[in-house]
């Protein structure tokens, strides 16, 4: 068998760092081939403190620019309910709103959302009364492990307000950036449709 | 009967607020995060690293590689460390995605930014990654915990000679990924010799043992943590090298760590479905009657491990075949160890009823008379009666409710405008228990209330909820005074969530408990007060009072029985071990494919079960249809492409790998025959969340041959297969 050597400048199969994200634009991430060469750079990224608006109460944080939306909310601020399935866009267990619509806050970077209102999940219930949409999922057995849940949640909620529940086949196109490996989808979609009726 | 109900399940709440905190959502004070380095080569030795660029990266707090990562003992594979070796140990490198460096810092964007800068020189082999190129090279492993690999039953020539109809097919299955959507977590916590893990585990026993093993540290001295799991499906049922990794780390920097894996890093880090090849030769009378069957399959394994998991049981139980030649093999390839994957049976029950359809176009019978006329009556394995077995019941409902009678048989024959339009059905069946029972601990407060503790997991098949009801049933409480407990390997040691084995051993473990603790509450009763001198028999417990069965208003409540006694009613057993139960159903599937496009779409799917007696059918039904949905990812979309070269997987995310969303699942029709096991101890319930996704694999593959006349014996069936 012959010998092959190779000599390869260490990478994590993660593709790009941060920071080439932010080099190449936020939102470019999703389509980044993996395996290219990450940036050899050594030097601190910036950081400085924003104010996040979060379920309605101001967090001062401070935040390097390359933390995503997502991390500043699981790390910096403990609000572990928006949960990390891809960290690339693929997979919406970590939808929020921001300003009322959908987004994915794994691709957006914690200080483009100053300004901006964001809800995630437990910002949902008024205190311990569940938002009809929480109820829906509960009643409908709308989740297993529930780890695409809080996602699946906040997506649901835009998609109603989007005007996107208008038939099963509606939700389900339109459903489809959340993927749930469970795969309670068609209690999902039942969940949604009941909520919508309300 | 509490059992039974479609209670909500009890941990929906936290579920739905995102209140439930799941192995990396746990705060841990002061914890530093880490991150892995992969080697990029598949077979080799590290010649050198460089570790400079990221010690100097700023919040990098140490940077471990095999030079300087702590010594560990490799734990046994009898708790669940199938891969035999552990890496950073040594220079050598197995397959790619192999951890060769940790980086620790104090952010997470620190550490992931750190380890892009760890130089690794290989020295490094052309690796193989290919099944086919080694066919030759494949051998019976020994016998492994599900039974011999070799297995001979009659005599197939002499079967194959009374055969009027002799079928010879060949069937490939990919490589596929478990991808729960919450990668694999774990934080370590030390004090001292004393180790605390919060992990993302099937297995809070095989985590336990294993760290305990690692690391020569008493049993007792680890916890394990798990009350919440984001998905397994047999990834996190295994203990892979990143959670000993983690807290050897740990345990060096004197400082908790938190390890989450990318999904990149899932991709070699958890195991996956070994791709296979199987060959069928199948001969029968025109009756229908089979005479004998040759099954073998051949199954990638790597270089460190030899476990054989895509288990032949549907060859082996599912029919009465009285000439039989079943066998397991593996080969070895430059590939990450493969292990379990939801219904590891779902493989070669694939070909099986791929190729009775075969057999039912060949002699001009429906398949569903070729499945009865080969029904297997006794266990062909052993020639012992069934617990209970209602699969031709679900026959018989599943066709009626599918509309199986409307179908004309001809391939090609049915349409819907442009659409070719295929029906096919097939058997579901699974085993499900044979394992060591699970400690359970039932404790009466003098409140009158039931804490039930198990270390056991609820992976989202409802074992909060189930085991709730279980306790309440038998102890004749209301569901609101029941607490059970789970995730904590303090509580008594319970059986991996694995094999459909939760509710054969843990179901029974609450039953047995809850049994004798409430045979004391009642010898309390009967003692005094109420009910004294009452015999035992004459006693019930419904909704928080012990009455007489005769004169149902002479009762006295749990409450008033504990306060009077004064402190609590505690046991505390294991029971004996579950019997393997196999719980069967009947599947059908309407597929529509365009002929220009050759896209496949599901329709419509029906599937009947026999699960014994159904202990929560709303949760039950959650799991029915995950595994019809994942039978469609199954047959339609899922494969892990490795590059030949590199032997490097391509595909190492989710949108390479396709998993089915929300607009590729139609309308899924479960429903259940729901009679007691007797078998069973868990209250009549057998274990069953791996039948469903069985069947269904074949039902499509079956109707896309209805359809189109075609008969694609290579997964996934994609539309350059079609067209
Ligand atoms: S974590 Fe953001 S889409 Fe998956
Ligand atoms: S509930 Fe488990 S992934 Fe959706």
């Amino acid at each position: 068998m012959p010998l092959l050597w190779v000599k390869l400048h260490g990478m994590t199969q993660d593709g790009p760092t941060r920071r080439d994200v932010l080099k190449a634009g936020a939102t470019a991430a999703a389509i980044t081939p993996v395996l290219t060469q990450p940036v050899l750079a050594g030097a601190a990224a910036p950081s400085g403190a924003i104010t996040l608006l979060v379920n309605g109460e101001r967090h001062q944080v401070e935040v390097e620019a390359r933390v995503t939306l997502l991390d500043a909310l699981r790390e910096r601020l403990a609000l572990t309910g928006t949960k990390k399935g891809c960290d690339r866009g693929e997979c919406g267990a970590c939808t929020v709103l921001a300003d009322g619509k959908r987004i994915k806050s794994c691709l957006t970077l914690a200080v483009m959302q100053e300004g901006r209102e964001i809800t995630t999940i437990e910002g949902l219930a008024e205190g311990d009364e569940l938002h009809p949409m929480q109820a829906a999922f509960l009643k409908h057995d709308a989740f297993q492990c529930g780890i695409c849940t809080p996602g699946q949640i906040m997506s649901a909620v835009a998609c109603v307000a989007e005007g996107h529940a208008g038939s099963d086949q509606e939700v389900r196109d339109w459903m489809s950036g959340n993927l749930c490996r469970c795969s309670c989808y068609p209690n999902i979609v039942d969940a949604i449709r009941e909520a919508a009726g309300r | 009967m509490i059992v039974g109900r479609p209670m909500s399940r009890i941990d929906g709440f936290a579920k739905v607020t995102g209140r439930a905190r799941y192995a990396a959502d746990q705060q841990v004070r002061g914890v530093l995060h880490a991150y892995l380095v992969m080697s990029t080569v598949a077979r080799g030795r590290i010649t050198a690293v460089n570790t400079a660029g990221a010690e100097a990266a700023p919040g990098v707090i140490a940077v471990f590689t095999h030079l300087n990562m702590p010594r560990l003992t490799v734990p046994a594979p009898t708790h669940g460390f199938f891969k035999r070796y552990l890496p950073m140990q040594s220079p050598d490198v197995h397959h790619q995605g192999q951890p060769v460096a940790l980086v620790v810092a104090r952010t997470l964007e620190e550490a992931q930014h750190a380890a892009t800068l760890v130089e690794v020189a290989y020295d490094a082999r052309r690796p193989q990654s290919r099944l086919e190129e080694v066919m030759n090279e494949a051998f019976v492993p020994p016998p492994g915990s599900d039974g011999p690999n070799e297995l001979t039953r009659g005599d197939v020539a002499a079967g194959m000679a009374q055969a009027q109809v002799r079928l010879e097919a060949a069937f490939h299955t990919p490589i596929h990924h478990h991808n729960p959507i919450e990668p694999s977590a774990t934080q370590a916590i030390w004090d001292g010799d004393r180790l605390t893990v919060f992990e993302s585990t099937q297995s809070l026993m095989n985590t336990r043992h294993s760290l305990s093993q690692a690391f020569g540290i008493p049993l007792e001295n680890v916890r394990v943590l798990s009350p919440f799991l984001g998905g397994g499906f047999g990834a996190k049922g295994p203990v892979w090298p990143h959670t000993i990794l983690t807290a050897a780390v740990a345990r060096r920097l004197r400082r908790p760590v938190k390890l989450v894996l990318s999904r990149a890093h899932t991709y070699t880090s958890n195991g996956h479905r070994a791709e296979t090849v199987q060959s069928l030769r199948l001969g029968a009378r025109r009756d229908g009657r089979i005479t004998a069957l040759e099954h073998i399959v051949t199954q990638q394994v790597s270089r460190t491990e030899q476990t054989q998991f895509n288990s032949s049981e549907p060859t082996r139980m599912l029919y009465a075949i009285p000439n039989l030649r079943s066998v397991q093999r593996v080969a070895r390839l430059d590939l990450p160890a493969q292990s379990f994957m939801r219904s590891p049976e779902a493989v070669t029950a694939h070909a099986l009823e791929c190729t009775l359809d075969e057999l039912a176009y060949e002699l001009d019978l429906d398949p569903i008379e070729v499945r009865l006329r080969n029904h297997a009556d006794v266990n062909p394995e052993d020639g012992r009666p069934w617990g209970s077995k209602y699969l031709r019941e679900c026959y018989r409902i599943g066709a009626e409710r599918f509309g199986w009678s409307r179908r004309d048989p001809r391939p090609g024959s049915m349409r819907d405008g442009d659409m070719l339009v295929g029906w096919g059905m097939a058997t579901a069946a699974h085993t499900a228990g044979g394992r060591p029972g699970s400690g359970v601990t039932v404790t009466l407060g003098t409140d009158g209330k039931a804490t039930v503790r198990s270390a056991t997991q609820d992976i989202g098949t409802g074992t909060y909820t189930v085991m709730t009801q279980i306790a309440a049933d038998v102890l004749g409480l209301p569901v609101y005074d029941v607490s059970f407990q789970l995730g904590d390997s303090d509580f008594p040691e319970a059986y991996t969530s694995g094999a459909s084995a939760t509710v054969p051993t843990v179901g029974s473990g609450v039953n047995l408990a809850g049994t004798r603790a409430l045979e004391r509450l009642m010898a309390l009763a009967t003692a005094a007060g109420p009910l004294q001198g009452l015999p035992a028999a004459r006693v019930a417990a419904a909704d928080g009072y012990l009455f007489d069965r005769e004169q149902p208003r002479r009762r006295v409540s749990h409450r008033a029985v504990l306060r009077a006694h004064g402190r609590p009613i505690e046991v505390t057993l294991t029971p004996p071990a579950a019997p393997l139960g196999y719980s069967t159903g009947a599947t059908f599937a309407e597929v529509r494919i365009d002929p220009r496009t050759g896209r496949v779409h599901v329709s419509r799917i029906v599937g009947v079960f026999d699960p014994g007696r159904v202990l929560n059918r709303k949760t039950l039904r959650s799991q029915a249809i995950g595994g019809a949905i994942w039978a469609i990812g199954f047959t339609l979309s899922e494969h892990t492409l490795v590059d030949p070269a590199t032997a490097r997987i391509v595909n190492a995310n989710l949108s390479g790998y396709l998993v089915p969303v929300n607009a590729d699942v139609p309308h899924i029709d479960v429903s259940f025959i729901d009679k007691p096991d007797p078998a069973s101890a868990a209250l009549g319930a057998r274990g069953f969340g791996e039948t469903p996704m069985t069947g269904v694999t074949a039902a499509i593959a079956n109707a896309v041959f209805h359809a189109t006349g075609r008969r694609i014996r290579t997964l996934p069936i994609t539309q350059d297969r079609l067209l």
